[in-house]
């Protein structure tokens, strides 16, 4: 069967385009989706990893997944960064060296996700990024990586994929998964049947974890929004029908019309931030607590 | 602190990436056993390469949940810790205390926020 791709931006309504595409598929076993581009004008290269979760999922069920129509320069961005890979077309060189690969993790990973963030995030800005901004940025990452596998009970591994704009000196870099969503996580551990966009709300006020056990949490979220607020980047979640960003110009949360059968996380920031992060107060081991 | 036993983070967990929380757990565990033993402790961070808060949950937070705060406050001790990487410590302090001081009343605030638009 055929399915159109339309346009992808990183943003509310590429988001959606890509959860219309998850709910059509949704049925589909045993059979072959041919993922139609004809009618796509451009595809944000992170976006790569949110569509990889229509991908696995259709996998999942044995239908045979390939592209169509693909336009020269989308194929030219999803070769450079290694997403046709995965659907078995060839990879291009990327000399502008502007793209973090598209990349499958396994549960328990996250020290190959870090030796996958030291080789290829140097080259994407961070050379121009201070040192400090460069830690913020992988501590924010290795956060969203760590919170995918505690709470996604995904099967199929984490997707990830970043891009890198020199002229606008800004980096992206996406994490999604084909977990249960943070819905279903925090319906469970509320037992409130909040909507999604309500339990991305709840999931991002300090302290609130759907974590059971003997260790608080509920940090990981809150600590990113500090960071992207002071960097002055952004910050998109997108779980089931919930889509949220937040940027220094503020936040909002909005219901897709779509289910995204998973969770993404985007962190967008400004790699010309030089100073922001020096001004800490003073403090000492023995008296910290 | 008289007597303190300084667990080394990085060689207890064979690397210097606090990024688990299985690696938060081990050191969470040989806290737990030293100072149930009586034991000051000192947490060296030294040759640490990163750290999130995951694993200070793990690793830090969770003292809390079995020692009183004053427990911890005289017996451990951390160094070796980057300012920013104290002030991520601190955050973390302070929600384990906020947690295991009344970790049932987080959810009352949302009581009112039920949604049935969605199956």
């Amino acid at each position: 069967m055929r399915f159109p791709v339309g346009t992808v931006y990183s943003d509310f309504n590429g988001f959606s385009a890509v959860a219309k595409l998850a709910q059509e598929t949704s049925k589909l076993v045993w059979d072959s989706a041919e993922l139609d581009f004809g009618r796509c004008k451009f595809f944000d290269a992170n976006m790569s990893a949110p569509l990889y979760v229509v991908v696995t999922r259709l996998r999942d069920e044995l239908n045979e997944v390939s592209i169509q129509n693909l336009p020269v320069q989308i194929e030219e961005i999803l070769r450079k960064n290694c997403f046709l890979e995965v659907l078995n077309l060839r990879q291009m060189q990327d000399t502008n060296h502007t793209t973090l690969p598209f990349k499958i993790f396994k549960t328990h990973a996250v020290e190959q996700f870090y030796d996958y963030l030291k080789q290829y995030v140097p080259d994407k800005g961070a050379s121009i990024m201070s040192k400090m901004l460069n830690k913020r940025f992988f501590q924010s990452i290795l956060e969203v990586f760590s919170n995918a596998f505690v709470h996604s009970e995904s099967v199929s591994g984490v997707f990830v994929c970043g891009q890198f704009f020199p002229k606008k000196h800004k980096l992206n870099f996406t994490i999604a998964d084909a977990g249960v969503g943070i819905r279903e996580k925090v319906r469970r551990f509320t037992g409130l049947r909040m909507s999604s966009c309500k339990a991305i709300e709840w999931a991002l006020v300090e302290g609130h974890s759907t974590r059971n056990s003997q260790h608080p949490g509920g940090l990981g979220l809150k600590l990113i929004k500090d960071f992207i607020n002071t960097n002055q980047g952004r910050l998109q979640i997108v779980s089931r029908f919930g889509f949220y960003e937040f940027s220094s110009k503020g936040q909002s949360v909005n219901k897709m019309p779509y289910d995204f059968p998973g969770t993404c996380v985007n962190i967008e920031i400004n790699t010309h931030d030089q100073g922001s992060f020096s001004l800490v107060p003073a403090l000492n081991g023995d008296s910290i607590f | 602190m008289d007597k303190a036993i300084t667990v080394k983070v990085v060689e207890l967990i064979g690397s210097p990436l606090c990024i688990s929380s299985d690696d938060g757990q081990k050191v969470f565990d040989k806290l737990k056993e030293l100072l149930s033993a009586g034991k000051n402790v000192v947490i060296s961070f030294e040759r640490v390469d990163m750290l999130i808060s995951l694993f200070l949950n793990v690793a830090i937070g969770q003292l809390y949940g079995s020692f009183s705060e004053d427990e911890v406050k005289a017996r451990v001790e951390v160094i070796g810790l980057s300012e920013e990487d104290m002030v991520l410590l601190k955050r973390v302090i302070d929600n384990a205390k906020r947690y295991f001081a009344n970790s049932k009343s987080y959810d009352e605030a949302w009581l009112s926020e039920e949604d049935e638009d969605e199956h």
